[in-house]
């Protein structure tokens, strides 16, 4: 008797792959390995140094959570809902984080693309790959009422209009675009909700916005 | 198990970035330099090997520490090597700690590095960010300077504080380490004509002008990249004291703890609800800072109200201004009613009750990630043993009579946490 808890692991050659997209979006990038690109001689200090390069294609297999890639290829959010306590997972967590539970096995559920921003920030720095999209709110929302909040871009508004509280919506991206990650959405505030007035804490985080906004302008 | 614990001594290299050394040389100045202090150690000495490295991304080189312990001579002798995040030091002490106090080894070498210059800053934000949730939180742009706004900016309005109260550890701790040769802001600021900071005492004003991060916390909020190295010998009392008289100071105790890797999944967790009260730790408050400490506390006999008295001088890991804010209500030296005052009052400056990161910290001296809690227990110790007048420029940072003194090391967006108490034996 299989423990309904456990987690069914495809037979070897079972995973086919009839749906295939895996250069959908790699444009020129090519996958090169290691290789020394250069080296550099300081005379008067006697240092050297090498430059390094390294690529790497990885392959992220969703395995038991594959619900959520597929989901957000086709426009839908799912979460995870434990049937014994009933607490509800956004990000989704495929056994429940309860210990009374001893790990039951949650339930795929759909949720509503919803929520409410539970706490933010205006970024003026970033990763290599986000600097172009400075400066951006990050939000932290708790989707369809789920005892979690997942971290993602609130887009559609000054960055400074951002508050505690507010209700947002979730936009996809066009269905061609999508990768089955969360860079497929982002969040805009909900319909017919309007941004409080200017008041000194907003001048203060729009005076800070202005050299980043200026910055990106001047990035290539 | 009633044998105690202890340092004996210990060392760190200089931080910065760039800096031009390897980690096997690194390992050895400190070492060396070690040796300056207990004149009687000898590489002989060593039962055991406790490496602390976060980030085999910075080096390229999978299992580095194996170069760095046959460099040093060590074959034969048994290593490890601990990784866990921003407090790989602190849990490389705790590894160590753990190894003395079963018995099993009297005199075990810990050393910590990162190489973080090996890539740019942008290049090495996105690294540490790897160690968030990849899948949900780095993919969104995120780095951990974004979560840690978003956890401090919600801290700041639900305890009545202000840009200004977080810019407070910012200006303290940078000023400090204006004192102390090793740290990377005396060397790429303090010391360097090229800086805006040059022989510059900071104020608030400089921390509240520099550039937008993620808000609220601006460029001097923040913690440095930074390569350095940070090597520290813990070893039974017996050993101690044969052998470091008058240099080692007892681990009299030692706490770790874990929470949420996303912030966004500790609104509502069942253990901690259990432990603290639903809705604890919420996106502000750091549980395992908490849980870890109480244990810390507990194990040195310290009442969790009387912590700010009690301990004399502490080294924490001020990643951000906003997070050594954070951090003293953790650890109970402040609560939501009285933390405005607490930092208004300075009480966590050298005049305070509670002087915290006169070694420069993470904004000062430098987070070079493996080396980092390591170095905050050789600061701290160096209170305990009084050769803080020797190790800094000057005694103006040097906390006189200590004789307890709080470690604290922080991982991840609070994801893993230790705390350890250090008594002048």
């Amino acid at each position: 008797m299989t423990d309904k808890r456990m987690h069914k692991i495809p037979g070897h050659n079972d995973v086919k792959w009839d749906d295939k997209n895996s250069d959908k979006f790699r444009g020129d990038v090519k996958e090169t390995g290691i290789g020394f690109m250069g080296y550099d001689y300081d005379t008067a200090t006697e240092q050297f140094k090498v430059f390094l390069h390294y690529d790497q294609l990885y392959y992220w297999k969703y395995a038991e959570v594959s619900k959520l890639g597929k989901g957000f290829v086709d426009g839908e959010f799912w979460g995870t809902k434990c049937p014994k306590c009933g607490d509800k997972f956004f990000p989704p967590r495929v056994n429940c984080w309860n210990l009374d539970c001893n790990l039951e096995k949650s339930d795929w559920i759909k949720l509503k693309e919803e929520g409410i921003v539970h706490t933010f920030t205006i970024a003026g720095w970033s990763g290599k790959s986000s600097l172009k999209r400075l400066p951006f709110v990050l939000a932290y929302v708790i989707v369809d009422g789920c005892n979690t909040a997942i971290a993602n871009e609130l887009r559609g508004i000054d960055p400074w209009d951002a508050e505690f509280g507010m209700p947002v919506k979730v936009v996809w991206k066009p269905k061609d675009e999508r990768q089955g990650t969360v860079t497929d959405w982002h969040f805009e505030p909900a319909d017919g909700w309007k941004p409080g007035p200017m008041n000194a804490e907003k001048e203060r985080m729009k005076e800070l916005c202005q050299p980043v906004i200026e910055w990106v302008k001047t990035m290539k | 198990m009633s044998r105690k614990v202890c340092i004996a001594g210990g060392n760190a290299t200089p931080f910065d970035y760039p800096m031009h050394i390897t980690p096997e040389a690194m390992a050895a100045n400190c070492i060396v330099e070690t040796q300056k202090d207990i004149p009687d150690f000898t590489l002989r000495d060593l039962d055991f090997m406790v490496y602390s490295h976060f980030s085999v991304h910075f080096g390229k080189q999978l299992c580095p520490e194996w170069v760095i312990h046959d460099h040093l001579g060590l074959v034969g002798l048994p290593h490890v090597r601990i990784e866990n995040g921003g407090n790989t030091g602190g849990s490389a002490l705790y590894g160590a700690f753990l190894a003395v106090k079963s018995g099993l080894f009297d005199c075990v070498g810990v050393y910590g590095w990162e190489t973080m210059d090996n890539v740019t800053q942008s290049q090495g934000s996105e690294f540490i960010a790897l160690a968030s949730d990849t899948r949900y939180e780095a993919l969104a742009g995120g780095i951990y300077p974004i979560y840690y706004a978003a956890m401090a900016y919600k801290f700041m309005k639900e305890n009545n504080l202000t840009e200004e109260d977080f810019a407070m550890a910012a200006m303290k701790n940078r000023n400090y380490a204006a004192d102390n040769e090793k740290s990377q802001f005396y060397r790429s600021d303090y010391t360097n004509p090229d800086s805006p900071y040059y022989k510059k005492t900071l104020t608030i004003d400089d921390v509240m002008e520099s550039r937008l991060i993620s808000y609220p916390l601006k460029r001097l909020d923040c913690c440095l990249m930074s390569r350095g190295g940070a090597f520290a010998l813990v070893t039974s009392e017996e050993w101690a004291k044969k052998h470091a008289p008058g240099n080692y100071v007892e681990i009299a105790g030692a706490g770790l703890s874990s929470c949420t890797i996303r912030a966004g999944d500790r609104i509502d967790f069942p253990g901690w609800n259990e432990m603290y009260g639903k809705g604890y730790p919420d996106m502000t408050e750091f549980a395992a800072c908490r849980r870890s400490g109480e244990v810390a506390y507990d194990m040195a006999g310290i009442e969790y109200k009387k912590a700010a008295k009690e301990v004399d001088v502490a080294e924490i890991h001020d990643a951000f201004s906003s997070s050594e804010t954070q951090i003293y209500k953790a650890l109970h030296w402040a609560n939501t009613d009285n933390i405005r005052e607490f930092v208004r009052e300075k009480r966590t400056f050298l005049d305070g009750d509670v002087p915290t990161n006169v070694g420069g910290g993470l904004m000062g001296y430098g987070h070079p990630v493996g080396a980092t809690g390591i170095m905050s227990a050789v600061e701290t110790m160096y209170h305990l043993n009084d050769t803080a007048p020797k190790k800094h420029l000057s005694s103006k940072t040097y906390v006189k009579d200590a004789n307890t003194g709080l470690v604290n090391s922080h991982a991840g967006t609070g994801t893993s946490i230790s705390n350890f108490i250090l008594r002048r034996p």
